[in-house]
């Protein structure tokens, strides 16, 4: 019984996940079909490929509030290249990735530059990537892209609706566990996440750490923009706003904590899911964005007042364990 | 004369340590008492006593005929007792008039204070301290010495009854100490009393009428100045012979593996030393003379503006811990909690997080030989733990500080810089970490050792040098060890005798 209930603590998000999706396969019919899955999964697939990069972030202690408009920008710039520059899709997915990598090591060079916490860097970040994104696109969305770009988004394989984002998604998240659980560099990732100047003073190039890991969030950004604009077949600067709350609130959900040096990449991908699954079933009962924006926050505050209930309540149990 | 301030019978434990134990002692009225011990002799926790920063387990403390048995911060502000800290407690964006009256009524609006009132007071104030300075002007723009006057002035507008000052002289310029020595008998002579917290024994002399000392949390004697010498100080601040506890060893002591060659940096900071394969070098000095400074410019995580560290016989242009770490340096260092552990992680992710990239191949760590590596360790610190799944959080101070020790041993170090390496740890647990630097000296490492504890020092040391305000005032070999000795260098005094 005790061995069930720490499972439980442990993998809460998919425990969560696994209720809510039991209660919408109860309320609506065809819930539990293949086709239905691998179509939640592809809604999804964009939103959790840019996750592995903002855990990775929080895990090391960071936080990034700039995603939502670095896609925007991303996913613009990609349209621009493809139907003003005409230039080839495979040209073109490899510089906005590029691009967005390049995003990622500028919120770290500022993080260095400024001397403050990547927060702060990011939502000056992110307010110039907006302004930028609505300067180059005129406040108009850019549509007309070409079949073969689209099928990034759209395409399937093996089954018609098991999409390539899906299968990248799956890929990605299969090599960040092994990332974070199997080589030094997880391991580092954490020793900044527990304890910055501990991991300075053991020898870990805290300055390159940040580097990478903000080239890493940026790739998977990149990535996650070029679905994204490849699967709505459009780009606009609004495409992507507020996805940064998704997914800091999905990986919060998934038991990374706000304070960094915690969490897996699986229970940030059931987090975000969940997010995406509570999104998806207020659509239905006819509950618009603004909505949803209110039950988003909401949890996100939840899921904080209960990170911070637990950190107090290891802290009495260690002190606890101490005096005996 | 009548007393201001008595401390009747208080006594303050920690976890594990009899910080102040039956201390009694008083004050009085319009008098200048120097306070006066070692480090760790409760000067400090006295202090926290009296202004209620601290609640102390028993006793009491009588502030102008009123006897407390429990003190909170207001309480004792408000029954007169103002406190100078060595960390200024000042907000530097805001004028010298707006610190003094921070937290204070002026006027009858509480959210609006009457600016005119509030200027023409301080200035009243700064007068009657004879310092003239414009007391619009920013607390940031000030001097070190400024703004310890500013927080004179903050306590004297409260009506203080008594200023404790804590190391005053320690934080400013000599030429400035005159000054503020001026400023204390000015105070003396409206009838506050001061109790004046030292380091520099010679400044007593100067500025006190009685000298109160503290050793090892206790109380040991009053005694008025004049009738004093130093070398009495000295004795009774060190009081006891030194006991048996340190473990012998037989290391080998041989070539240079640590030259620090006119190292320079912040300030005034100027240092040379060289550490020995197989040796214990003691570095001792007051708390601000350079010590940690030293530690962490070899171990690369300062930056020194000039000279060399040189490890087995090449230079090292430490860019960084990382690189330290490369040459073989590993500090364990003084705040072990912040900086030495990864509390909230287990044992076994902690003991190999030096040593990772040693043990994997294309990034992949090979977690056989980390927990080889763990529990190794484990067993030869004798780390004392139900299981290394256990975080290290729930380890006591010694077997925490064992991790360190164990996490910068298995990334093969070959210079281990131990800052402070008993503090907070228990009497148990003190001796097996010297039997453990024992150990390693012998296997031919070599350890420079930070300690202020002065037994420590001398009972672990093979040389030790000592620290005086950045610089070097001396080095002792074990036949010269002895208390006084180290004390003299460390507070400067033989220095200015020679």
């Amino acid at each position: 019984m005790n061995k069930v209930i720490d499972f439980c603590r442990r993998n809460l998000a998919w425990v969560l996940l696994v209720l809510i999706m039991i209660v919408f396969g109860m309320t609506t019919n065809n819930f539990f079909t293949t086709a239905n899955i691998l179509n939640i999964l592809n809604q999804n697939a964009y939103l959790i490929i840019c996750t592995y990069g903002i855990a990775l972030i929080m895990m090391s202690g960071g936080l990034d509030m700039a995603v939502g408009y670095q896609m925007s920008i991303c996913g613009v710039l990609a349209a621009l290249m493809l139907t003003k520059l005409g230039l080839p899709t495979p040209l073109v997915v490899i510089v906005t990735i590029l691009i967005s990598v390049a995003f990622g090591a500028l919120g770290t060079l500022l993080e260095h530059l400024l001397q403050l916490p990547r927060i702060f860097v990011s939502i000056g970040l992110s307010t110039v990537y907006q302004g930028i994104a609505y300067v180059i696109t005129n406040s108009k969305t850019i549509s007309g892209l070409p079949d073969g770009f689209k099928e990034i988004g759209q395409g399937t394989i093996l089954h018609p609706s098991l999409t390539y984002a899906t299968l990248m998604m799956v890929i990605g998240g299969i090599i960040m566990s092994f990332i974070m659980d199997k080589t030094y560099f997880g391991r580092y990732v954490f020793a900044l996440g527990g304890n910055e100047a501990a991991a300075r003073l053991a020898g870990i190039n805290v300055k390159r750490m940040k580097y990478a890991i903000g080239c890493i969030a940026g790739f998977f950004c990149g990535i996650g923009s070029v679905i994204l604009t490849a699967r709505v077949g459009a780009a606009a600067a609004s495409t992507a706003a507020g996805t940064e709350i998704t997914i800091l609130t999905g990986v919060l959900v998934g038991g990374v904590s706000v304070r960094g040096g915690d969490g897996k990449i699986a229970n940030c991908i059931a987090g975000v899911l969940i997010m995406g699954l509570l999104a998806n079933g207020m659509q239905l009962a006819g509950l618009n964005t603004y909505y949803q924006y209110i039950a988003k926050g909401s949890i996100m505050l939840v899921v904080m007042w209960f990170d911070a209930f637990q950190m107090k309540r290891r802290a009495l149990a260690a002190n606890k364990r101490k005096e005996s | 004369m009548t007393k201001i301030l008595e401390v009747k019978h208080v006594t303050k434990t920690y976890p594990g340590v009899v910080a102040l134990d039956d201390v009694s002692f008083d004050v009085e009225k319009g008098e200048i008492l120097a306070l006066i011990g070692e480090n760790g002799a409760g000067k400090s926790t006295v202090i926290k006593s009296i202004s209620g920063a601290i609640n102390f387990d028993s006793g009491s403390i009588v502030i102008d005929g009123k006897e407390y048995q429990k003190l909170t911060p207001s309480m004792a502000r408000e029954a007169g007792v103002g406190v100078v800290y060595q960390e200024l407690n000042l907000v530097p964006s805001l004028s010298i008039m707006e610190n003094i009256f921070l937290g204070e009524k002026i006027g009858p609006n509480p959210y609006c204070p009457q600016f005119d009132e509030m200027k023409r007071r301080s200035e009243e104030v700064m007068n009657t301290l004879g310092v003239k300075i414009d007391v619009k002007t920013q607390v940031q723009m000030l001097s070190t010495a400024q703004m310890q006057i500013v927080e004179i002035a903050k306590a004297v507008v409260q009506n203080c009854k008594v200023l404790i000052m804590d190391e005053p002289s320690a934080s400013i310029p000599m030429a400035e100490v005159e000054n503020m020595f001026e400023i204390v008998r000015k105070l003396k002579a409206k009838g506050v009393s001061v109790i004046y917290i030292s380091h520099r024994l010679e400044e007593l002399f100067e500025l006190c009428d009685r000298v109160t000392v503290f050793r090892d949390g206790r109380f040991v004697v009053t005694r008025n100045v004049a009738d004093i010498t130093k070398q009495d100080l000295i004795k009774y601040m060190i009081g006891r012979e030194l006991t048996e506890k340190f473990p012998v060893r037989n290391a080998k002591v041989s070539d240079t593996v640590l030259e620090v060659k006119d190292l320079c940096g912040n300030g005034d900071f100027h240092i040379n030393l060289q550490l020995h394969r197989g040796e214990i070098l003691g570095l001792a000095g007051l708390i601000g003379a350079g010590r940690t400074e030293l530690a962490k410019m070899i171990c690369g995580d300062v930056h020194p503006d000039s000279g060399e560290i040189i490890v087995n016989g090449k230079a090292m242009h430490a860019a960084s811990c990382a690189d330290a770490v490369e040459r073989g340096i590993g500090l364990v260092p003084e705040d072990r909690k912040n900086e030495g552990v990864f509390l909230g992680y287990t044992i076994e992710w902690n003991i190999p997080v030096m040593s990772l990239r040693k043990i994997s191949k294309f990034g992949f760590i090979n977690f056989r030989k980390a927990d080889e590596l763990t529990s190794t360790y484990v067993r030869t610190l004798e780390i004392k733990t139900p299981s290394v799944k256990q975080e290290v959080k729930n380890l006591s101070g010694g077997n925490q500080q064992k991790v360190v020790v164990a996490k910068v041993l298995a990334a093969d170090n070959e210079v281990l810089i131990f800052d402070e390496p008993t503090r907070g740890i228990d009497v148990g647990a003190k001796q097996e970490i010297y039997m453990l630097m024992n150990r390693l000296v012998e296997e031919g490492k070599s350890i420079l050792m930070i300690s202020s504890d002065m037994e420590e020092l001398l009972g672990m040391s093979d040389r030790i040098v000592v620290l005086h305000e950045g610089k070097v005032s001396g080095e002792l070999a074990k036949p010269q060890f002895s208390q006084a000795g180290v004390l003299e260098l460390a507070s400067g005094m033989k220095e200015e005798r020679a």
